[in-house]
């Protein structure tokens, strides 16, 4: 499964935001903060300003307006009491959004180097052109030696100074840093002043705002809150989408849900007696199934699925949804070469005698929840049964050669029916059910030793 | 800022740079002038029901599933992009084991899909965020201290030196120290919030002081409260008391000498020693200090201090005859210099960055290529840097 992102929203807000636009403001929610000391929510509160007595109060509006205090607001944590005034932030006239950006400290000069080295990559493409239409003509040996060196024509150019050969203004006025002979030492009073701990931040209150990390507390500005993600999976061989959220920020349903938890039949383990090498011992498992339908049932010895070999041989979280679709997309899986890595099935040494029955689960049924008489049933192998469950003894038999103190695991094969509900097309009205396969490997604790 | 704003939306699907630390992770957009985010290099584990570290693996199928899990968090928590089909700048050391590089390529390509990896070693990204033609670079990471010299965008590999001198032996040190004084046992976190806050480096003068029989009166103790000082054993009134003889010595070891050429300004005049005598001028007029572990208050100092020193005496005295040295500050914060030049790489149509250091061309390898390779091309490896007219290449020999 592939998790990729469905929509942006502010965790705080609730408010949804169109990914272009947060990708303009870098994915951060213009109207929330988070509390750049303990990084807890802000909080916005409102203030009266005292009217300060304007000096020219002549006109009769302005009076009107003078006299009514005027509303201000300002950031405040409720955790830990800092507030935007801490660190001279002015208050502001309305209640959310335009507080003071800041401009990040060296963006202007990065954005020189940026220009300059997009610069520096066209001359490398116009040299490469020039070069092929020179092919034939005489290799200067300035050329050869850059090439050793593995430096390209405009680089050393503009490394010369030579700002010929119609090198772009941006070559040109790139100035290369200036180093210094002097750096900045300690402050003079580092030995002799008192550390105030409290004036110093944190490493993860400096790492919080990359651009600027305050050493100082006196320099902690508000925190954009950093938006969330809802998260749609698809399937990594045939590129359905398994789930996909509702767009609403404040619900947590799915607009589609398909996963193996609601097709595959659900496979537990009560409880197992002690494996030992060379015996047989007791397994007891709980089948339930999750769909809307009758299941048959039935266990196979662990092997590669008879045919067609549309099952897969993982785990029982795996999709089972695309066996339909697989001929289809037969040649679109081939040049997916980047499979998953296939896992490798564990050595088993322990073997399950399946019994030859097919059983059969009834459809899951919500209201069968809450009615709690286990049927018995007199046959040897069920145990017991309830609404879409039933309880199995199988018997293990374990190899002789199994070493003590290995881990101890079996494998079956489940058979069963399966009912697709999903509407396909008018012709697929034959295909609607399914005999599919299922491997289970059941990790049982640890081999005894055989004395026991 | 506005300008290259405009140009990050033009572009189809902007790629983004990442710099695995093995204590903290940057990672964000190229064109930008600063990571989105910089975490620890951990993330949430259930199955241990706390933090596990990326680093802390034992073989390559625990680091991928760890690299797979912060990559996730990276992704989905804090730059909020697919990473499907979008290209990727890792940024690494050139002495990245290759298990890490081969395991993080197989994460990035089969795991996210990624279209592109392009691989830059962090010194050569550094000396980019310059623009000067020669810089050597001195980066102190959190475990290693590396110095290498870039002339021209190309490292010179011979002159590579690095050490175990990182921020992680300064916080060994710190916890040595402040057992001496009777603290008691402090959890990695607490010990480094202890150096950031407190710790600075010493003058080369003090330290002379401090290692004699009359030392100087020593910088003013810090009293550190300890969280949940209740339960805890952390000493009278859960607190912790940074002497000042703590505060200024935890970084020396740093600085001292054992004779095997690897404090801090021996890496670096051993590196000028073994480049080029034509550049060694230009390369002692161009050093970049950077790294997180730079970002100690008057390490800069002390090392101008301690290359004047060792520059007048042997083995340095009659073989290097350097009469200035002259330092650089890079357009970002110490911890995220190689993560700019790999920025300012990708986000400069992945322009002068490109020339791999083996002379070869490591343009971003593509998803393809790695696919029917199944390897990436290293400089250390032979198929990769014998040169194209090498006799073995004729006789099929690689
Ligand atoms: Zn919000
Ligand atoms: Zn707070
Ligand atoms: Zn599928």
């Amino acid at each position: 499964m592939i998790p990729q992102v469905d929509s942006h929203y502010c965790a705080n807000c609730l408010e949804n935001m169109p990914s272009s636009e947060a990708r303009l403001k870098k994915n951060r929610c213009s109207s929330c903060f988070d509390c750049p000391s303990c990084f807890h929510t802000l909080s916005t509160r409102a203030t009266l300003a005292q009217p300060r007595p304007a000096p020219e109060a002549g006109g009769g509006d302005a009076k009107v307006e003078n006299k009514q205090p005027k509303k201000m607001y300002y950031l405040s944590c409720f955790n830990c009491r800092w507030t935007s005034r801490d660190v001279g932030i002015p208050d502001q006239p309305v209640a959310s959004g335009g507080w003071p950006e800041r401009s990040a400290p060296h963006a202007a000069r990065v954005s020189q180097l940026l220009e300059h080295y997009r610069a520096v990559a066209q001359q490398e493409k116009q040299d490469k052109l020039e070069r092929e239409r020179k092919k034939f003509a005489i290799r200067g040996k300035y050329i050869t030696l850059t090439d050793k060196t593995g430096l390209t024509g405009a680089v050393a150019r503009s490394i010369a100074g030579l700002g010929d050969a119609g090198a772009g203004a941006a070559l040109a006025g790139f100035a290369p840093a200036v180093p210094k002979e002097d750096v900045e030492g300690l402050p003079e009073d580092a030995f002799t002043k008192e550390v105030n701990l409290k004036q110093i931040t944190s490493m993860p209150q400096r790492l919080a705002s990359p651009e600027w990390q305050p050493v100082s507390v006196s320099r902690l500005h508000p925190l954009a809150k950093l938006l969330s993600v809802k998260r749609s999976q698809r399937c990594r061989a045939c590129d359905h989408n398994l789930t996909k959220p509702e767009y609403n920020p404040g619900s947590i349903k799915f607009k589609i849900e398909l996963l193996a938890y609601y097709h595959v039949p659900e496979v537990k383990i009560i409880s197992c007696e002690m494996i030992k090498p060379g015996a047989k011992s007791t397994l007891l498992l709980k089948l339930a199934n999750p769909t809307g339908h009758e299941m048959a049932l039935q266990l196979l010895p662990a092997a590669p699925p008879p045919p067609p070999p549309h099952g897969e041989t993982e785990a029982a979280t795996e999709d089972k949804d695309d066996s339909i679709e697989k001929s289809l997309d037969k040649s679109l899986k081939l040049d997916k070469e980047p499979r998953w890595p296939h896992v490798e099935p564990p050595a088993i040494l322990t073997r399950v005698t399946p019994p030859a029955v097919t059983l059969t689960l009834a459809p899951r049924d919500d209201a069968a929840e809450y009615d709690d008489d286990a049927r018995h049933e007199p046959s040897h192998i069920i145990l017991w049964r309830k609404s879409n469950k039933l309880a199995l003894r199988l018997e293990l038999t374990t190899d002789p050669a199994a070493v003590e103190g290995s881990p101890a695991r079996t494998a079956l094969t489940v058979e069963y029916s399966y009912r697709n509900t999903v509407p396909q097309s008018i012709t697929a009205s034959q295909n609607r059910d399914h005999t599919l396969y299922t491997t289970v490997y059941l990790d049982l604790g640890t081999v005894g030793s055989a004395g026991l | 800022m506005a300008l290259y704003e405009g140009i990050a939306l033009i572009q189809e699907k902007q790629a983004v740079v990442l710099d695995l630390g093995s204590e903290y992770t940057k990672f964000g957009f190229t064109g930008e002038a600063a990571p989105r985010c910089i975490v620890r290099s951990e993330f949430w584990s259930p199955g241990l029901r706390g933090y596990k570290r990326v680093f802390d693996y034992k073989d390559d199928e625990e680091l991928y599933d760890n690299l797979v899990h912060m990559l996730h968090l990276l992704y989905f928590r804090h730059v909020l992009v697919n990473p499907k089909e979008r290209r990727v700048v890792v940024v690494e050391s050139l002495l990245t084991p290759t298990r890490f590089r081969e395991t993080l390529a197989k994460v990035l390509f089969t795991h996210y899909e990624v279209s592109g990896v392009a691989w830059a070693d962090s010194g050569r990204l550094c000396a980019l965020t310059l623009g000067a033609p020669a810089a050597l670079v001195l980066e102190v990471g959190a475990r290693e201290a590396e110095v290498c010299a870039v002339i021209h965008g190309c490292v010179v590999l011979r002159s590579l030196q690095a050490a175990p001198r990182g921020a992680l032996r300064v916080r060994t040190e710190l916890a040595r120290l402040l057992a001496e004084d009777g603290a008691p046992a402090l959890t990695d976190h607490v010990l480094e919030d202890i150096m950031v806050k407190t710790c600075l480096v010493t003058t080369r003068e003090r330290a002379q002081q401090w290692a004699s029989d009359s030392p100087p009166t020593p910088a003013k103790s810090v009293r550190y409260p300890l969280a949940g000082a209740g339960r805890g054993r952390g000493g009278p009134g859960g607190a912790v008391t940074v002497e000042g003889r703590a505060r200024e010595l935890s970084a020396e070891p740093l600085f001292a000498e054992d004779g095997e050429y690897c404090s801090l300004q021996d890496l670096l005049l051993q590196c000028i020693m073994q480049s080029p005598i034509d550049c060694r001028r230009a390369l002692a007029e161009n050093i970049l200090v950077c790294g997180g572990g730079a970002a100690l208050p008057g390490l800069r100092s002390r090392l101008r201090e301690e290359l004047a020193h060792a520059l007048t005496e042997p083995p340095y005295c009659d073989r290097l005859h350097l009469t200035s040295l002259k330092f650089h500050s890079a357009p970002a914060h110490a911890n995220s210099v190689a993560w700019l030049g790999g920025a300012a790489a990708g986000g400069g149509g992945a322009g002068a960055g490109r020339r791999g250091p083996a002379g070869g061309d490591a343009r971003a390898g593509g998803r393809d290529a790695w696919l029917r390779a199944r390897r990436l091309k290293d400089w250390v490896c032979l198929l990769d840097n014998t040169p194209p007219d090498h006799p073995a290449r004729e006789h099929h020999l690689i």
